[in-house]
């Protein structure tokens, strides 16, 4: 039987439970799975982390609600810590390949994937200080201060993270400590972790493994540097003034909203806030887009929006009003410009779904 | 190093402003070179001398006609000589150069009749000297610029030791072993070979059986080099690796503040030449850099120590499922670069089932370790009041008047909950000191805001509250949070509050989700309205009356266990 | 990263005979209200005769709880010397808190200490006033 029919039905057993919120059912589940020989990595990384995976990709398609997601979410955080707390055989020599840190980024909730990842390299003997969700920058120095770990590694799904994440991986190898990159933010291969400095990058907890395994050499102190230096696009400051009027931006496009789709004077404030919170957000991936120069962080994000707008019945096609009504404002910015065209070209190029409700803008 | 591209003809720069050029008075040759001030020797294409001036034979006191350069001169001269005679190209591109009786000489070449050449040799002893100490300063200076570098950016010790002991090795000598001063009757010492990797053992040694280390260690001047017998040098101070017999040794103090920060010894084979005074003073500057950047590491790692061991107190505690009711709470300080600040929780257990758990969650005036310290007091005081929890009104009372000080007016506000469970119910008492009542979510939806009201205690002389007493049927919460939360400044225009009804209508999408997932979706909530702004302390607190699992079993032992082992 | 920037803060004093008035204008919050404090603290200083202090709040912006730390204290000052405390033009925001606190009454009553007991501040009920 091949590894995948092997933990198939412990897979469904865990997603079951998680998504009824039992708690019991879910510890069970995942302790079967050990008990039919299982390997404890494999449980994590084929049993959990996909049901993880599902629970996300369910709430995107608005088959769970956020409440739901979040509760799962929970369970599941449950579940890797019985299995972190269970007794270890006398055998196995815990922490006896050296320390190395696990954390978010600054204002990164998504705090699973690191989990995962600092309990697989526990289990590869590796002493793990995990950090959690959203760790202040400032902390993750003083803890790299007290502990002067091998290595650092550094969690973020948000592209809007991105900036955060510079800045804490320059700080790190500021001070001697290299910093391997993980997580959705930092594109697919990594690219935005190498255009950020960072001394590694891996696609998945095992990977991180092979990539410590191999070794991850200090920083000298020629890397000390600036973001900038890194990045020399943002001496143009269309990143830091998009950023800065993020708030006027959003407003003005309110506004023009109202204005172009007279059905969106007569929203509820509920409504109009979310609207908000959706131009916020293009302009959140814009400033994003500009800080790492790639359109393609936004264009990304324009597609996951556009797709979870469908799935809830919004027609997708608000977004390129917001985008015109963005470009218009940023006329200015020729970078910033670009990248709008962009995502108008691939709203343009996805297929059409067609929806009821067509006085809803985003 | 002055360099020359291979081809340009050495004559133009022998003699540079020079009134002949020997090139074109090829026919004059001799009268020129004999009055010469610098050494000048015509040898033949075979090697044998044919004539030399008066500075040449001064130079060269054997020299005379018909001897063979070879035997008076040195090798660098004659076998450049034999190469030119011969028609080959010259070994190295650079100017020719050499050292006869400790006088460096640069020799340039022309030729003259027969294939013989006339040999100009210009004294360049100083420039070389020059240039020799030059090029050492900068080797020193770049040493001790990365030195800076390396150690500035690092404040923990070990890492510290480990970047002095390895430079060391690299750039002063081929081993280097860091001394710290003792932790009791035990030394840190750090190991470092040129090439291999550093280690770092603690072990208890006797620095007295070593010349100069223990006063090193004891912050006396330092003990010369040429005093300390190689031989003198116990094993443990040999690095593994090094196999060599020592042949010279420094022992350089690391001068801390005010107080010795241990000692750099440093090693070479009797294989090289022994250290010289200008490398012994030198090994003396790294290590006054070394010295001091030890030093500041080990203060901001005491400091930080005594931070950590203080502020254990204060940091809010870990709260967790007892007796089948599920607690959660989260907070984060205004200043992201503190632990601490003016919001707090607390979690006093029922010592069994039937005993009610207290709660509380409050809101100290002002931000920081001022306002920690009060949080502190707060709640070692409720701690002390535990016992008369079953009237908050009292506890109220009490904790007020230990708060009052005429110094400051700095109030608290906080609830007071104390939970039991009963049946398959979370029964709760709720007590709002002048704080934000508590908001309930029920399972149809709706948000309740908990009927208490209360006066804020340590500032007036007399306080009064009212108690209300509630129930959470199974997937139920009570949500105890501060206005950090709702007074999140941000949002989409930047520019709003998060407000109590945002927080509501959060609330009423988190019916039946445990305690620690209401917890997070609120923080998380509240984070991203705030997205990069300032902000105040925020703390939120759930109580949850658990939907599934073995809570129809009150206070049963065994799931209890179960409990605590699963998360 | 997004630009807050909150209103300027200030305090002007208006004095006539045996009142004052303090006009507090933009957000008093842990950054501003020591500075009201020590306005008022200096205020009375030099005019221990005053029987009445009025703050008037029409350009508050904002109070947090460091805000009403300062009201607290302000109401000690104004105790020490019988002046009443008046709280003028409050806006929504600043009621609420003061209800919610349950301090109200307190700032604005009588002018008795309000001092713990048995801290060395003599009460003086003499010049009470109702505002």
């Amino acid at each position: 039987m091949n590894q995948l029919a092997r933990v198939a039905p412990f897979r469904e057993r865990l997603w079951e439970a998680v998504v009824a919120g039992d708690e019991y059912a879910a510890v069970a589940a995942v302790q079967d799975a050990l008990a039919d020989g299982i390997g404890e990595e494999a449980v994590l990384l084929e049993v959990v982390a996909p049901v993880q995976e599902t629970i996300g990709t369910d709430w995107a398609a608005n088959r769970i609600s956020v409440a739901r997601e979040h509760a799962a979410t929970a369970i599941n955080e449950r579940v890797v810590a019985a299995l972190a707390l269970r007794p270890r055989p006398d055998g196995v020599q815990r922490a006896a390949r050296g320390r190395v840190t696990v954390g978010c980024v600054d204002g990164e909730w998504h705090s699973f994937p690191a989990r995962l990842v600092a309990e697989v390299l526990r289990l590869r003997g590796w002493q793990v200080d995990y950090l959690g969700a959203q760790t202040p920058t400032p902390h993750l120095i003083a803890h790299l201060h007290h502990t002067d770990p091998q290595a650092v590694l550094l969690s973020s799904s948000l592209p809007t993270r991105l900036p955060a994440a510079h800045m804490a991986i320059t700080a790190c190898q500021a001070v001697g400590v290299p910093v391997l990159a993980g997580g959705r933010a930092f594109g697919a291969n990594g690219r935005y972790a190498r255009a950020l400095g960072a001394d590694g990058w891996a696609p998945d907890a095992r990977g991180v493994g092979d990539v410590l395994a191999g070794g991850l050499p200090r920083p000298t102190p020629a890397a000390v540097r600036q973001a900038a230096d890194d990045l020399p696009h943002l001496a143009d400051q269309e990143y830091t003034l998009v950023i800065h009027s993020k708030g006027p931006l959003v407003k003005q496009t309110l506004t023009d909203l109202e204005d172009r789709f007279p059905a969106a004077r007569s929203y509820t404030d509920v409504q109009r806030e979310r609207t908000a919170e959706d131009v916020a957000h293009l302009v959140d991936f814009l400033a994003c887009a500009l800080y790492v120069d790639d359109a393609e962080v936004f264009t990304a994000f324009l597609a996951w929006t556009a797709d979870i707008l469908e799935a809830r019945g919004v027609p997708a096609r608000s977004l390129s009003a917001g985008l015109d009504l963005l470009a218009r404002q940023l006329h200015d910015f020729p970078r910033a410009l670009n990248i709008l065209n962009e995502g108008v070209h691939a709203l343009d190029a996805r297929p059409s779904t067609p929806t009821a409700d067509h006085e809803t803008t985003a | 190093m002055v360099g020359r591209a291979p081809g340009v003809p050495l004559l133009v720069c022998a003699f540079r402003g020079s009134p002949a050029s020997p090139r074109n008075a090829a026919a004059h040759v001799g009268a020129v070179w004999s009055e010469a001030p610098c050494p000048v020797l015509v040898v033949d294409r075979h090697g044998a001398l044919v004539q030399l001036n008066r500075a040449a034979r001064s130079l060269l006191p054997r020299a005379c006609g018909g001897v063979r350069l070879a035997d008076i001169a040195p090798s660098w001269l004659s076998d450049a000589h034999r190469h030119m005679a011969a028609g080959e190209p010259g070994v190295s591109p650079g100017p020719l150069t050499g050292s006869i009786d400790e006088r460096h000489f640069e020799a340039y070449p022309s030729p003259s009749a027969e294939g013989g050449v006339v040999w100009w040799l210009v004294d360049g002893t100083d420039r070389h000297r020059a240039e020799e100490a030059l090029h050492s300063a900068q080797e020193r200076s770049s040493v001790l610029a990365e030195a800076s570098s390396r150690l500035l950016a690092t404040l923990n010790v070990p890492r510290c030791m480990e970047v002095t002991a390895a430079m060391a090795a690299e750039h002063l000598a081929e081993a280097a072993v860091l001394v710290a001063p003792p932790h009791g009757r035990r030394h840190t010492l750090t190991y470092a070979h040129r090439g291999g990797p550093v280690s770092q053992v603690t072990r208890k040694i006797d620095p007295r059986g070593v010349a100069g280390l223990s006063e090193a260690l004891q912050g006396y001047p330092p003990v010369p080099a040429r005093w300390i017998n190689p031989d003198d040098i116990p094993d443990w101070l040999i690095p593994e690796g090094f196999t060599e017999p020592v042949g010279s040794v420094i022992i350089a103090p690391l001068p801390g503040h005010g107080v010795p920060a241990g000692a750099l010894v440093l090693l070479r084979s009797s294989t090289r030449k022994c250290f010289s005074d200008g490398e012994e003073a030198f090994a003396r500057l790294f290590a006054a850099r070394a010295g001091a950047a030890l030093s500041a590491a080990r203060l901001y790692t005491e400091q930080a120590a005594i931070t950590a061991t203080l502020m254990r107190e204060l940091l809010p505690p870990v709260l967790e499922r007892v007796h089948g009711v599920e607690y959660a709470a989260g907070y984060r300080p205004a200043k992201d670069h503190e632990r601490v600040g003016g919001d707090f929780y607390d979690f006093h257990p029922g010592a069994d089932p039937t005993q009610e758990t207290l709660v509380v969650l409050g809101d100290v005036a002002g931000k920081g370790l001022d306002a920690a310290v009060l949080t502190g007091k707060i709640r070692n005081t409720l701690h002390a009041l535990l016992p008369l929890a079953a009237d908050h009104q009292q506890v109220l009372s009490l904790l007020n008047g230990a708060l009052l000080t005429s110094h400051h007016a700095r109030f608290a506000t906080l609830v007071l909950a104390s939970v039991s469970r009963r049946g398959g119910w979370v029964q709760a008492r709720l007590t709002s000191a002048g704080h934000m009542p508590p908001l309930i979510v029920r399972n149809s939806g709706e948000v309740e805001e908990a009927a208490t009201r209360g006066t804020l205690v340590g500032a007036l002389p007399e306080v009064s509250a009212c108690t209300v007493e509630t129930t959470l049927a199974p997937g139920e919460t009570c949500l105890l949070y501060t206005d950090g939360i709702t007074e999140a400044r941000g949002g989409p225009l930047g520019d709003e509050f998060f407000g109590e009804d945002r927080l509501r209508r959060a609330l009423a999408e988190c019916v039946g989700m445990p305690a620690e997932a209401v917890v997070e979706r609120v923080q998380m909530l509240a984070a991203q309205w705030l997205g990069g702004g300032r902000h105040d302390d925020m703390a939120v607190l759930a109580i949850s009356a658990p939907k599934t699992g073995p809570l129809s079993v009150v206070g049963g032992e065994v799931r209890h266990a179960h409990n605590r082992r699963s998360r | 990263m997004t630009g807050y920037v909150p209103p300027e803060f200030s305090v002007e004093i208006a004095e006539e005979q045996t009142r004052c008035t303090v006009r507090v204008a933009g957000e008093l919050d842990y950054d501003t209200s020591d500075e009201l404090v020590e306005t008022v603290v200096v205020l009375l200083r030099h005019r221990p005769r005053t029987s009445a202090v009025r703050l008037d709040f029409s350009g508050l912006t904002w109070i947090d709880s460091s805000g009403l730390s300062a009201l607290l204290m302000i109401r000690r000052t104004t105790s020490a010397i019988g002046a009443v405390l008046c709280l003028d033009n409050r806006p929504g925001f600043l009621d609420q808190r003061l209800r919610l606190t349950d301090i109200l009454d307190h700032l604005t009553g009588p002018a008795m200490s309000a001092a713990p007991h048995g801290l060395g501040e003599e009460d003086d009920t003499t010049r009470a006033g109702v505002t």
